[in-house]
Protein backbone atom coordinates (compact mmCIF):
# COMPACT_ATOMS: atom_id res chain seq x y z
CA UNK A 1 0.00 0.00 0.00
CA UNK A 2 2.87 2.34 0.74
CA UNK A 3 4.10 1.81 -2.80
CA UNK A 4 0.70 2.91 -4.07
CA UNK A 5 0.84 6.05 -1.97
CA UNK A 6 4.24 6.89 -3.36
CA UNK A 7 3.07 6.18 -6.87
CA UNK A 8 0.04 8.42 -6.38
CA UNK A 9 2.20 11.16 -4.91
CA UNK A 10 4.53 11.03 -7.93
CA UNK A 11 1.59 10.77 -10.32
CA UNK A 12 0.01 13.88 -8.84
CA UNK A 13 3.31 15.62 -9.42
CA UNK A 14 3.08 14.83 -13.13
CA UNK A 15 5.34 11.78 -13.24
CA UNK A 16 4.54 9.58 -16.23
CA UNK A 17 6.58 6.62 -14.97
CA UNK A 18 4.40 6.49 -11.89
CA UNK A 19 1.23 6.46 -13.96
CA UNK A 20 2.69 3.82 -16.24
CA UNK A 21 3.52 1.68 -13.22
CA UNK A 22 -0.02 2.08 -11.87
CA UNK A 23 -1.36 1.06 -15.26
CA UNK A 24 0.86 -2.05 -15.40
CA UNK A 25 0.00 -2.99 -11.86
CA UNK A 26 -3.78 -2.82 -12.12
CA UNK A 27 -4.60 -3.17 -15.83
CA UNK A 28 -5.31 -6.89 -15.78
CA UNK A 29 -7.25 -6.87 -12.55
CA UNK A 30 -9.50 -4.10 -13.86
CA UNK A 31 -9.99 -5.86 -17.19
CA UNK A 32 -11.07 -9.05 -15.45
CA UNK A 33 -13.40 -7.05 -13.31
CA UNK A 34 -14.90 -5.20 -16.26
CA UNK A 35 -15.33 -8.42 -18.26
CA UNK A 36 -17.11 -10.03 -15.34
CA UNK A 37 -19.38 -7.03 -14.92
CA UNK A 38 -20.20 -6.52 -18.59
CA UNK A 39 -19.84 -9.96 -20.09
CA UNK A 40 -18.40 -8.28 -23.14
CA UNK A 41 -14.71 -8.05 -23.98
CA UNK A 42 -14.69 -4.99 -26.20
CA UNK A 43 -16.87 -2.97 -23.81
CA UNK A 44 -14.60 -3.99 -20.96
CA UNK A 45 -11.55 -2.83 -22.90
CA UNK A 46 -13.22 0.50 -23.66
CA UNK A 47 -14.13 1.06 -20.07
CA UNK A 48 -10.71 0.26 -18.66
CA UNK A 49 -9.07 2.50 -21.26
CA UNK A 50 -11.48 5.31 -20.42
CA UNK A 51 -10.90 4.92 -16.70
CA UNK A 52 -7.13 5.23 -17.13
CA UNK A 53 -7.48 8.16 -19.52
CA UNK A 54 -9.75 10.00 -17.06
CA UNK A 55 -7.41 9.08 -14.25
CA UNK A 56 -4.47 10.50 -16.23
CA UNK A 57 -6.37 13.71 -16.89
CA UNK A 58 -7.28 14.13 -13.24
CA UNK A 59 -3.78 14.05 -11.79
CA UNK A 60 -3.96 17.60 -10.46
CA UNK A 61 -7.26 17.02 -8.71
CA UNK A 62 -6.91 13.41 -7.71
CA UNK A 63 -7.27 12.67 -4.03
CA UNK A 64 -6.98 9.16 -2.69
CA UNK A 65 -9.12 8.39 0.32
CA UNK A 66 -9.05 4.57 0.27
CA UNK A 67 -6.92 2.10 -1.65
CA UNK A 68 -5.83 2.86 -5.18
CA UNK A 69 -7.15 -0.46 -6.46
CA UNK A 70 -10.47 0.16 -4.73
CA UNK A 71 -10.70 3.60 -6.31
CA UNK A 72 -9.96 2.29 -9.80
CA UNK A 73 -12.34 -0.65 -9.31
CA UNK A 74 -15.04 1.82 -8.27
CA UNK A 75 -14.46 3.86 -11.43
CA UNK A 76 -14.74 0.71 -13.55
CA UNK A 77 -17.90 -0.38 -11.72
CA UNK A 78 -19.50 3.04 -12.18
CA UNK A 79 -18.82 3.07 -15.88
CA UNK A 80 -19.87 -0.55 -16.24
CA UNK A 81 -23.15 0.18 -14.53
CA UNK A 82 -23.77 3.17 -16.78
CA UNK A 83 -22.88 1.12 -19.83
CA UNK A 84 -25.10 -1.69 -18.64
CA UNK A 85 -28.05 0.64 -18.12
CA UNK A 86 -27.45 2.19 -21.49
CA UNK A 87 -27.36 -1.21 -23.12
CA UNK A 88 -30.52 -2.26 -21.32
CA UNK A 89 -32.31 0.78 -22.68
CA UNK A 90 -31.13 0.31 -26.19
CA UNK A 91 -31.15 -3.40 -26.54
CA UNK A 92 -34.02 -4.80 -28.53
CA UNK A 93 -36.39 -6.08 -25.93
CA UNK A 94 -35.96 -9.76 -25.31
CA UNK A 95 -38.56 -12.15 -24.09
CA UNK A 96 -36.42 -13.49 -21.33
CA UNK A 97 -34.79 -10.96 -19.04
CA UNK A 98 -31.94 -13.35 -18.39
CA UNK A 99 -31.11 -13.92 -22.04
CA UNK A 100 -27.64 -12.40 -22.11
CA UNK A 101 -25.12 -13.76 -24.50
CA UNK A 102 -21.37 -13.63 -24.16
CA UNK A 103 -20.31 -11.60 -27.16
CA UNK A 104 -17.28 -13.45 -28.28
CA UNK A 105 -16.59 -11.34 -31.33
CA UNK A 106 -12.89 -11.36 -31.95
CA UNK A 107 -11.44 -8.49 -33.91
CA UNK A 108 -7.87 -8.02 -35.15
CA UNK A 109 -7.45 -5.17 -32.69
CA UNK A 110 -8.56 -7.12 -29.69
CA UNK A 111 -6.49 -6.12 -26.74
CA UNK A 112 -6.89 -9.08 -24.46
CA UNK A 113 -6.95 -12.81 -24.80
CA UNK A 114 -9.47 -14.48 -22.56
CA UNK A 115 -8.71 -17.89 -21.21
CA UNK A 116 -11.39 -20.54 -21.66
CA UNK A 117 -11.83 -20.48 -17.92
CA UNK A 118 -12.53 -16.78 -17.89
CA UNK A 119 -15.03 -17.13 -20.73
CA UNK A 120 -16.90 -19.83 -18.87
CA UNK A 121 -16.80 -17.85 -15.70
CA UNK A 122 -18.00 -14.71 -17.46
CA UNK A 123 -20.83 -16.62 -19.06
CA UNK A 124 -21.95 -17.88 -15.69
CA UNK A 125 -21.52 -14.54 -13.91
CA UNK A 126 -23.39 -12.88 -16.76
CA UNK A 127 -26.47 -14.84 -15.82
CA UNK A 128 -26.57 -13.32 -12.35
CA UNK A 129 -28.66 -10.22 -11.62
CA UNK A 130 -26.41 -7.17 -11.97
CA UNK A 131 -26.38 -6.27 -8.28
CA UNK A 132 -25.24 -9.76 -7.30
CA UNK A 133 -22.68 -9.77 -10.07
CA UNK A 134 -21.32 -6.43 -8.93
CA UNK A 135 -21.06 -7.49 -5.27
CA UNK A 136 -19.24 -10.68 -6.25
CA UNK A 137 -16.67 -9.22 -8.58
CA UNK A 138 -15.95 -6.10 -6.55
CA UNK A 139 -15.29 -8.24 -3.51
CA UNK A 140 -13.37 -11.05 -5.13
CA UNK A 141 -11.69 -9.35 -8.07
CA UNK A 142 -11.66 -5.74 -6.90
CA UNK A 143 -10.48 -6.71 -3.40
CA UNK A 144 -13.07 -4.38 -1.92
CA UNK A 145 -14.47 -5.03 1.52
CA UNK A 146 -18.23 -5.38 1.91
CA UNK A 147 -18.23 -2.15 3.86
CA UNK A 148 -16.57 -0.32 0.97
CA UNK A 149 -18.99 -1.77 -1.57
CA UNK A 150 -21.93 -0.86 0.67
CA UNK A 151 -20.67 2.70 0.95
CA UNK A 152 -20.04 2.88 -2.78
CA UNK A 153 -23.58 1.67 -3.55
CA UNK A 154 -25.16 3.54 -0.66
CA UNK A 155 -26.85 0.46 0.74
CA UNK A 156 -26.35 -1.49 3.97
CA UNK A 157 -23.54 -3.98 4.45
CA UNK A 158 -26.17 -6.64 5.04
CA UNK A 159 -27.65 -5.97 1.60
CA UNK A 160 -24.26 -6.37 -0.04
CA UNK A 161 -23.55 -9.54 1.92
CA UNK A 162 -26.91 -10.97 0.85
CA UNK A 163 -26.29 -10.10 -2.78
CA UNK A 164 -22.86 -11.71 -2.52
CA UNK A 165 -24.18 -14.87 -0.87
CA UNK A 166 -27.12 -15.27 -3.26
CA UNK A 167 -24.81 -14.63 -6.21
CA UNK A 168 -22.32 -17.19 -5.05
CA UNK A 169 -25.03 -19.79 -4.49
CA UNK A 170 -26.46 -19.23 -7.94
CA UNK A 171 -23.01 -19.29 -9.50
CA UNK A 172 -22.29 -22.62 -7.86
CA UNK A 173 -25.36 -24.10 -9.44
CA UNK A 174 -24.43 -22.64 -12.83
CA UNK A 175 -20.80 -23.66 -13.03
CA UNK A 176 -20.18 -27.28 -13.73
CA UNK A 177 -17.47 -29.21 -11.98
CA UNK A 178 -15.15 -29.43 -14.98
CA UNK A 179 -14.60 -25.68 -14.90
CA UNK A 180 -13.52 -25.74 -11.32
CA UNK A 181 -11.10 -28.65 -11.56
CA UNK B 1 -19.41 -31.32 -5.09
CA UNK B 2 -18.11 -27.80 -5.72
CA UNK B 3 -17.95 -25.71 -2.58
CA UNK B 4 -18.46 -22.01 -2.14
CA UNK B 5 -14.75 -21.72 -1.30
CA UNK B 6 -13.84 -23.35 -4.62
CA UNK B 7 -15.96 -20.82 -6.48
CA UNK B 8 -14.37 -17.95 -4.61
CA UNK B 9 -10.87 -19.21 -5.39
CA UNK B 10 -11.83 -19.78 -9.00
CA UNK B 11 -13.08 -16.22 -9.46
CA UNK B 12 -9.94 -14.83 -7.86
CA UNK B 13 -7.41 -16.87 -9.83
CA UNK B 14 -8.93 -16.85 -13.32
CA UNK B 15 -6.54 -14.97 -15.52
CA UNK B 16 -6.12 -13.34 -18.88
CA UNK B 17 -3.30 -12.20 -21.10
CA UNK B 18 -2.93 -8.90 -22.83
CA UNK B 19 -1.47 -8.50 -26.29
CA UNK B 20 1.72 -6.50 -26.09
CA UNK B 21 1.18 -4.41 -29.22
CA UNK B 22 -2.36 -3.37 -28.28
CA UNK B 23 -1.26 -2.78 -24.75
CA UNK B 24 1.23 -0.22 -26.05
CA UNK B 25 -1.50 1.49 -28.09
CA UNK B 26 -3.57 1.91 -24.97
CA UNK B 27 -0.60 3.07 -22.94
CA UNK B 28 0.16 5.63 -25.62
CA UNK B 29 -3.40 6.96 -25.45
CA UNK B 30 -3.11 7.35 -21.69
CA UNK B 31 0.25 9.07 -22.12
CA UNK B 32 -1.25 11.55 -24.61
CA UNK B 33 -4.09 12.35 -22.24
CA UNK B 34 -1.65 12.78 -19.37
CA UNK B 35 0.65 15.11 -21.32
CA UNK B 36 -2.28 17.14 -22.61
CA UNK B 37 -3.69 17.61 -19.14
CA UNK B 38 -0.30 18.83 -17.93
CA UNK B 39 -0.12 21.39 -20.73
CA UNK B 40 -3.62 22.71 -20.15
CA UNK B 41 -3.14 23.25 -16.46
CA UNK B 42 -6.57 24.12 -15.27
CA UNK B 43 -7.74 27.04 -13.24
CA UNK B 44 -8.62 24.48 -10.58
CA UNK B 45 -5.04 24.23 -9.47
CA UNK B 46 -4.93 27.45 -7.53
CA UNK B 47 -7.96 26.97 -5.30
CA UNK B 48 -7.00 23.35 -4.75
CA UNK B 49 -3.71 24.05 -3.06
CA UNK B 50 -5.37 24.77 0.23
CA UNK B 51 -7.76 21.91 -0.29
CA UNK B 52 -4.91 19.52 -0.84
CA UNK B 53 -3.14 20.90 2.21
CA UNK B 54 -6.18 20.44 4.37
CA UNK B 55 -6.82 16.92 3.10
CA UNK B 56 -3.38 15.55 3.86
CA UNK B 57 -2.69 14.81 7.49
CA UNK B 58 1.02 15.58 7.20
CA UNK B 59 0.62 18.86 5.36
CA UNK B 60 -2.30 19.81 7.58
CA UNK B 61 -0.13 19.35 10.66
CA UNK B 62 2.68 21.22 8.96
CA UNK B 63 0.31 24.02 7.97
CA UNK B 64 -1.07 24.16 11.49
CA UNK B 65 2.45 24.25 12.92
CA UNK B 66 3.38 27.12 10.63
CA UNK B 67 0.25 29.02 11.67
CA UNK B 68 0.93 28.43 15.38
CA UNK B 69 4.55 29.46 15.00
CA UNK B 70 3.52 32.57 13.12
CA UNK B 71 1.03 33.50 15.83
CA UNK B 72 3.50 32.84 18.67
CA UNK B 73 6.20 34.71 16.83
CA UNK B 74 4.09 37.75 16.17
CA UNK B 75 2.77 37.72 19.74
CA UNK B 76 6.33 37.68 21.02
CA UNK B 77 7.38 40.52 18.80
CA UNK B 78 4.44 42.79 19.32
CA UNK B 79 3.46 41.58 22.78
CA UNK B 80 -0.19 41.88 22.05
CA UNK B 81 -2.93 39.55 20.89
CA UNK B 82 -4.24 39.61 17.35
CA UNK B 83 -8.01 39.70 17.30
CA UNK B 84 -9.92 37.80 14.58
CA UNK B 85 -10.63 40.47 12.02
CA UNK B 86 -12.90 38.44 9.80
CA UNK B 87 -16.65 38.37 10.26
CA UNK B 88 -19.09 36.53 8.03
CA UNK B 89 -20.84 39.83 7.30
CA UNK B 90 -17.85 40.78 5.19
CA UNK B 91 -18.50 37.87 2.83
CA UNK B 92 -22.19 38.72 2.59
CA UNK B 93 -21.27 42.33 1.82
CA UNK B 94 -18.65 41.35 -0.76
CA UNK B 95 -21.07 38.98 -2.48
CA UNK B 96 -23.64 41.71 -3.13
CA UNK B 97 -21.78 42.94 -6.17
CA UNK B 98 -21.41 39.49 -7.74
CA UNK B 99 -22.92 39.36 -11.19
CA UNK B 100 -21.18 36.36 -12.74
CA UNK B 101 -20.27 33.00 -11.27
CA UNK B 102 -18.64 29.84 -12.50
CA UNK B 103 -19.10 26.81 -10.21
CA UNK B 104 -17.83 23.28 -10.25
CA UNK B 105 -19.49 20.62 -8.14
CA UNK B 106 -17.17 17.71 -7.45
CA UNK B 107 -18.24 14.41 -5.93
CA UNK B 108 -15.69 11.86 -4.70
CA UNK B 109 -16.98 9.05 -6.90
CA UNK B 110 -16.60 11.17 -10.05
CA UNK B 111 -13.82 13.60 -9.20
CA UNK B 112 -12.72 13.78 -12.80
CA UNK B 113 -16.20 14.64 -14.07
CA UNK B 114 -17.50 17.70 -12.23
CA UNK B 115 -20.87 19.26 -12.89
CA UNK B 116 -20.28 22.82 -14.08
CA UNK B 117 -22.53 25.83 -13.69
CA UNK B 118 -22.33 29.33 -15.14
CA UNK B 119 -24.71 31.88 -13.66
CA UNK B 120 -25.38 35.48 -14.60
CA UNK B 121 -27.27 37.66 -12.12
CA UNK B 122 -29.21 40.80 -13.02
CA UNK B 123 -28.37 44.16 -11.42
CA UNK B 124 -31.03 43.57 -8.77
CA UNK B 125 -29.37 40.30 -7.76
CA UNK B 126 -31.96 38.00 -9.29
CA UNK B 127 -30.75 35.15 -11.51
CA UNK B 128 -30.84 36.04 -15.18
CA UNK B 129 -29.20 33.21 -17.12
CA UNK B 130 -27.80 29.83 -16.22
CA UNK B 131 -26.00 27.03 -17.97
CA UNK B 132 -25.31 23.58 -16.53
CA UNK B 133 -23.07 20.98 -18.10
CA UNK B 134 -23.93 17.58 -16.68
CA UNK B 135 -21.57 14.68 -17.33
CA UNK B 136 -23.09 11.40 -18.44
CA UNK B 137 -22.79 9.73 -15.03
CA UNK B 138 -25.61 12.01 -13.87
CA UNK B 139 -27.97 10.89 -16.59
CA UNK B 140 -27.04 7.34 -17.52
CA UNK B 141 -28.36 6.34 -20.88
CA UNK B 142 -28.76 9.91 -22.13
CA UNK B 143 -25.10 10.88 -22.49
CA UNK B 144 -23.83 14.26 -21.31
CA UNK B 145 -26.56 16.88 -20.97
CA UNK B 146 -26.24 20.64 -21.34
CA UNK B 147 -28.98 22.78 -19.85
CA UNK B 148 -29.59 26.47 -20.49
CA UNK B 149 -32.14 28.55 -18.65
CA UNK B 150 -32.73 31.93 -20.21
CA UNK B 151 -35.72 34.26 -20.46
CA UNK B 152 -37.77 31.87 -18.33
CA UNK B 153 -37.23 29.15 -20.92
CA UNK B 154 -35.28 25.96 -20.21
CA UNK B 155 -33.59 23.93 -22.90
CA UNK B 156 -31.80 20.59 -22.55
CA UNK B 157 -29.40 19.58 -25.28
CA UNK B 158 -28.75 15.84 -25.44
CA UNK B 159 -25.83 15.90 -27.82
CA UNK B 160 -25.38 12.14 -28.18
CA UNK B 161 -29.05 11.61 -28.88
CA UNK B 162 -29.27 14.74 -31.06
CA UNK B 163 -32.33 15.90 -29.16
CA UNK B 164 -33.19 19.41 -27.95
CA UNK B 165 -35.79 19.43 -25.17
CA UNK B 166 -37.56 22.73 -24.61
CA UNK B 167 -39.77 23.93 -21.79
CA UNK B 168 -41.59 27.16 -22.41
CA UNK B 169 -42.93 29.59 -19.82
CA UNK B 170 -43.50 26.93 -17.24
CA UNK B 171 -43.71 27.98 -13.61
CA UNK B 172 -42.71 24.62 -12.18
CA UNK B 173 -39.61 24.48 -14.33
CA UNK B 174 -38.64 28.06 -13.51
CA UNK B 175 -39.17 27.42 -9.80
CA UNK B 176 -36.93 24.36 -9.96
CA UNK B 177 -34.15 26.28 -11.70
CA UNK B 178 -34.40 29.14 -9.21
CA UNK B 179 -34.24 26.66 -6.35
CA UNK B 180 -31.13 25.15 -7.85
CA UNK B 181 -29.48 28.57 -8.17
CA UNK B 182 -30.50 29.39 -4.62
CA UNK B 183 -28.65 26.32 -3.41
CA UNK B 184 -25.56 27.27 -5.40
CA UNK B 185 -25.40 30.97 -4.61
CA UNK B 186 -22.54 31.49 -2.10
CA UNK B 187 -24.07 34.74 -0.87
CA UNK B 188 -27.24 32.92 0.17
CA UNK B 189 -25.19 30.10 1.66
CA UNK B 190 -23.38 32.43 4.06
CA UNK B 191 -26.53 34.45 4.79
CA UNK B 192 -28.34 31.26 5.76
CA UNK B 193 -25.44 30.21 7.95
CA UNK B 194 -25.51 33.53 9.76
CA UNK B 195 -29.26 33.23 10.33
CA UNK B 196 -28.89 29.68 11.60
CA UNK B 197 -26.11 30.74 13.94
CA UNK B 198 -28.39 33.40 15.40
CA UNK B 199 -31.11 30.75 15.84
CA UNK B 200 -28.67 28.37 17.54
CA UNK B 201 -28.95 25.83 14.75
CA UNK B 202 -25.37 26.11 13.63
CA UNK B 203 -22.06 26.62 15.41
CA UNK B 204 -19.44 28.55 13.50
CA UNK B 205 -15.72 28.23 13.95
CA UNK B 206 -13.55 30.72 12.14
CA UNK B 207 -9.90 30.12 11.46
CA UNK B 208 -8.15 33.13 10.01
CA UNK B 209 -4.52 32.40 9.11
CA UNK B 210 -1.92 35.13 9.54
CA UNK B 211 -0.68 34.46 6.04
CA UNK B 212 -2.98 36.50 3.81
CA UNK B 213 -2.40 34.12 0.93
CA UNK B 214 -4.17 31.35 2.77
CA UNK B 215 -7.94 31.15 2.92
CA UNK B 216 -10.05 31.87 5.97
CA UNK B 217 -11.73 28.63 6.97
CA UNK B 218 -15.24 28.80 8.36
CA UNK B 219 -16.52 25.49 9.74
CA UNK B 220 -20.28 25.42 10.25
CA UNK B 221 -21.53 22.46 12.26
CA UNK B 222 -25.23 21.79 12.68
CA UNK B 223 -26.66 21.43 16.15
CA UNK B 224 -29.48 18.98 16.87
CA UNK B 225 -32.04 21.65 16.02
CA UNK B 226 -30.83 21.95 12.44
CA UNK B 227 -32.42 19.81 9.72
CA UNK B 228 -29.96 20.58 6.92
CA UNK B 229 -29.10 17.92 4.38
CA UNK B 230 -25.44 18.42 5.23
CA UNK B 231 -24.48 18.58 8.87
CA UNK B 232 -21.13 20.22 8.34
CA UNK B 233 -20.07 22.81 5.82
CA UNK B 234 -16.51 24.04 5.50
CA UNK B 235 -16.22 27.36 3.68
CA UNK B 236 -12.95 28.63 2.30
CA UNK B 237 -12.91 32.41 2.08
CA UNK B 238 -10.39 34.38 0.07
CA UNK B 239 -8.70 36.77 2.46
CA UNK B 240 -8.29 39.53 -0.09
CA UNK B 241 -11.77 39.58 -1.60
CA UNK B 242 -13.70 37.96 1.29
CA UNK B 243 -15.52 35.90 -1.34
CA UNK B 244 -16.18 32.16 -0.99
CA UNK B 245 -13.65 30.05 -2.91
CA UNK B 246 -15.14 26.70 -2.05
CA UNK B 247 -17.61 24.93 0.17
CA UNK B 248 -17.07 21.36 1.29
CA UNK B 249 -20.16 19.46 2.40
CA UNK B 250 -20.25 16.66 4.94
CA UNK B 251 -22.95 14.34 6.27
CA UNK B 252 -22.95 12.95 9.78
CA UNK B 253 -22.99 9.17 9.55
CA UNK B 254 -22.34 6.78 12.41
CA UNK B 255 -20.88 9.59 14.47
CA UNK B 256 -18.43 10.70 11.80
CA UNK B 257 -18.55 13.53 9.32
CA UNK B 258 -18.34 11.97 5.90
CA UNK B 259 -17.16 14.10 3.00
CA UNK B 260 -19.84 14.26 0.29
CA UNK B 261 -18.90 16.93 -2.24
CA UNK B 262 -17.24 20.25 -2.91
CA UNK B 263 -18.58 23.31 -4.65
CA UNK B 264 -15.72 25.38 -6.09
CA UNK B 265 -16.34 28.98 -7.11
CA UNK B 266 -14.38 30.66 -9.88
CA UNK B 267 -14.25 33.73 -12.03
CA UNK B 268 -16.25 36.02 -9.78
CA UNK B 269 -17.52 38.88 -11.90
CA UNK B 270 -15.64 37.86 -15.00
CA UNK B 271 -18.31 38.48 -17.63
CA UNK B 272 -19.57 35.27 -19.18
CA UNK B 273 -19.75 35.29 -22.95
CA UNK B 274 -23.39 35.61 -24.06
CA UNK B 275 -22.83 32.59 -26.32
CA UNK B 276 -22.50 30.42 -23.23
CA UNK B 277 -26.23 30.86 -22.79
CA UNK B 278 -27.02 29.72 -26.33
CA UNK B 279 -26.80 26.37 -28.04
CA UNK B 280 -24.76 27.28 -31.08
CA UNK B 281 -24.01 23.83 -32.38
CA UNK B 282 -27.40 22.15 -32.44
CA UNK B 283 -27.47 20.39 -35.79
CA UNK B 284 -30.22 21.05 -38.31
CA UNK B 285 -31.45 17.49 -38.13
CA UNK B 286 -31.74 17.53 -34.33
CA UNK B 287 -35.09 16.44 -32.97
CA UNK B 288 -36.86 19.31 -31.18
CA UNK B 289 -39.23 18.22 -28.44
CA UNK B 290 -41.41 20.48 -26.33
CA UNK B 291 -41.47 18.86 -22.92
CA UNK B 292 -45.05 20.00 -22.41
CA UNK B 293 -46.12 17.57 -25.13
CA UNK B 294 -44.46 14.49 -23.71
CA UNK B 295 -45.30 12.24 -20.81
CA UNK B 296 -48.60 12.41 -18.97
CA UNK B 297 -49.86 15.15 -16.68
CA UNK B 298 -50.26 13.85 -13.15
CA UNK B 299 -53.45 15.75 -12.37
CA UNK B 300 -55.05 14.37 -9.22
CA UNK B 301 -53.42 10.95 -9.47
CA UNK B 302 -50.94 9.72 -6.90
CA UNK B 303 -47.36 8.96 -7.96
CA UNK B 304 -48.16 5.23 -8.08
CA UNK B 305 -51.35 5.77 -10.08
CA UNK B 306 -49.73 8.00 -12.68
CA UNK B 307 -46.83 5.53 -13.04
CA UNK B 308 -49.27 2.71 -13.82
CA UNK B 309 -51.20 4.96 -16.20
CA UNK B 310 -48.04 5.85 -18.12
CA UNK B 311 -47.17 2.18 -18.61
CA UNK B 312 -50.76 1.26 -19.50
CA UNK B 313 -50.97 3.95 -22.18
CA UNK B 314 -47.54 3.02 -23.46
CA UNK B 315 -48.55 -0.63 -23.86
CA UNK B 316 -51.86 0.34 -25.45
CA UNK B 317 -49.98 2.53 -27.93
CA UNK B 318 -47.73 -0.43 -28.79
CA UNK B 319 -50.76 -2.70 -29.28
CA UNK B 320 -52.33 -0.08 -31.57
CA UNK B 321 -49.05 0.38 -33.44
CA UNK B 322 -49.08 4.05 -32.50
CA UNK B 323 -45.33 4.47 -32.08
CA UNK B 324 -45.52 8.28 -32.14
CA UNK B 325 -47.63 8.20 -29.01
CA UNK B 326 -45.38 5.55 -27.45
CA UNK B 327 -42.40 7.78 -28.16
CA UNK B 328 -44.05 10.67 -26.30
CA UNK B 329 -44.34 8.41 -23.28
CA UNK B 330 -40.73 7.21 -23.58
CA UNK B 331 -38.89 10.49 -24.28
CA UNK B 332 -35.47 10.17 -25.77
CA UNK B 333 -36.47 7.22 -27.92
CA UNK B 334 -37.76 8.26 -31.34
CA UNK B 335 -40.82 6.53 -32.80
CA UNK B 336 -38.82 4.47 -35.30
CA UNK B 337 -36.56 3.23 -32.52
CA UNK B 338 -39.57 2.23 -30.43
CA UNK B 339 -40.97 0.43 -33.46
CA UNK B 340 -37.67 -1.38 -33.94
CA UNK B 341 -37.64 -2.38 -30.28
CA UNK B 342 -41.21 -3.58 -29.93
CA UNK B 343 -42.80 -4.39 -33.28
CA UNK B 344 -41.37 -7.92 -33.44
CA UNK B 345 -42.77 -8.58 -30.01
CA UNK B 346 -46.29 -8.06 -31.34
CA UNK B 347 -48.12 -7.38 -28.08
CA UNK B 348 -51.76 -8.47 -28.31
CA UNK B 349 -53.28 -7.49 -25.00
CA UNK B 350 -52.50 -6.41 -21.47
CA UNK B 351 -53.11 -9.25 -19.02
CA UNK B 352 -52.30 -7.47 -15.78
CA UNK B 353 -50.63 -4.41 -14.33
CA UNK B 354 -48.79 -4.79 -11.01
CA UNK B 355 -48.34 -2.45 -8.11
CA UNK B 356 -45.44 -0.01 -8.62
CA UNK B 357 -42.26 -0.72 -6.68
CA UNK B 358 -39.77 1.96 -5.72
CA UNK B 359 -36.42 1.25 -7.36
CA UNK B 360 -34.11 2.27 -4.54
CA UNK B 361 -31.00 2.99 -6.61
CA UNK B 362 -32.63 5.38 -9.01
CA UNK B 363 -35.57 6.51 -6.87
CA UNK B 364 -37.89 5.74 -9.76
CA UNK B 365 -41.01 3.61 -9.82
CA UNK B 366 -40.99 0.27 -11.53
CA UNK B 367 -44.35 -0.96 -12.81
CA UNK B 368 -44.56 -4.73 -13.36
CA UNK B 369 -46.87 -6.00 -16.08
CA UNK B 370 -47.95 -9.10 -17.98
CA UNK B 371 -48.94 -9.01 -21.62
CA UNK B 372 -49.79 -11.57 -24.25
CA UNK B 373 -47.46 -11.58 -27.24
CA UNK B 374 -47.68 -13.37 -30.54
CA UNK B 375 -44.48 -14.47 -32.19
CA UNK B 376 -44.27 -16.83 -35.17
CA UNK B 377 -47.89 -17.79 -34.71
CA UNK B 378 -47.46 -18.72 -31.06
CA UNK B 379 -49.12 -16.83 -28.26
CA UNK B 380 -47.20 -16.59 -25.02
CA UNK B 381 -47.18 -14.60 -21.85
CA UNK B 382 -44.52 -11.91 -21.41
CA UNK B 383 -43.87 -10.92 -17.83
CA UNK B 384 -41.75 -7.92 -17.17
CA UNK B 385 -40.50 -6.40 -13.96
CA UNK B 386 -41.46 -3.21 -15.63
CA UNK B 387 -40.06 0.03 -16.98
CA UNK B 388 -38.78 2.78 -14.73
CA UNK B 389 -41.12 5.73 -14.39
CA UNK B 390 -40.40 9.17 -13.05
CA UNK B 391 -41.43 12.75 -13.53
CA UNK B 392 -39.68 14.64 -16.29
CA UNK B 393 -36.64 16.72 -15.45
CA UNK B 394 -37.91 20.18 -14.60
CA UNK B 395 -41.51 19.00 -14.96
CA UNK B 396 -42.61 17.57 -11.61
CA UNK B 397 -46.20 17.31 -12.84
CA UNK B 398 -45.46 15.30 -15.95
CA UNK B 399 -44.44 11.64 -15.87
CA UNK B 400 -42.86 9.36 -18.43
CA UNK B 401 -40.85 6.20 -18.89
CA UNK B 402 -37.21 6.74 -18.15
CA UNK B 403 -35.79 3.33 -18.99
CA UNK B 404 -36.58 -0.35 -19.36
Amino acid sequence: MLEDKLLVWKFKGGNWDALSRIYDKYREDLLRLAISLLNDISSAEDIVQDVFVSFAQSHELFRLTGTLKGYLATCVANRARNRNRDDMRHRTVELDDNEEVFTDSKTPDEWIICSEELKKLSNAIGQLPYEQREALVLHLQGDMKFKQIAKFRNVSIRTIQSRYRYGLDKLRSLLNSEVIK
Amino acid sequence: MTTIEDIEKFIKKTGLETKTEMNEVVRNRIFQAFEKSKQTKSALTEPNIWRKIMKSRITKIAAAAVIILAVVFSMTIFDKSIPTAYAIDQTIQASHSVQYLHIRAITPSHEDQPVEFWIEFAQDGRPKNMRVNQPDWMTPGSGPREVIWKDNKKQDWLREKNILLTTTEDEASAAQVLKMIENLDPKLAVTRLQEKQEQGKVELEINEPADKAEPIIVTATSTKEDDSSFQRKVLYIDQATKLVSAIELYKLRNGEYEYMKTMEYYDYNQPIDAEMFMFKDVSNDAEHIDLMTIGLAQGNLSDEEIAVEVVRQFLEALIAGNYDKASKLFPGEPADKIKEMFSELNIIRIVSMGKPILHSETNRLRVPFEVEVEMEGKISLWKKQGPLIQHLAGQPDRWAINGF
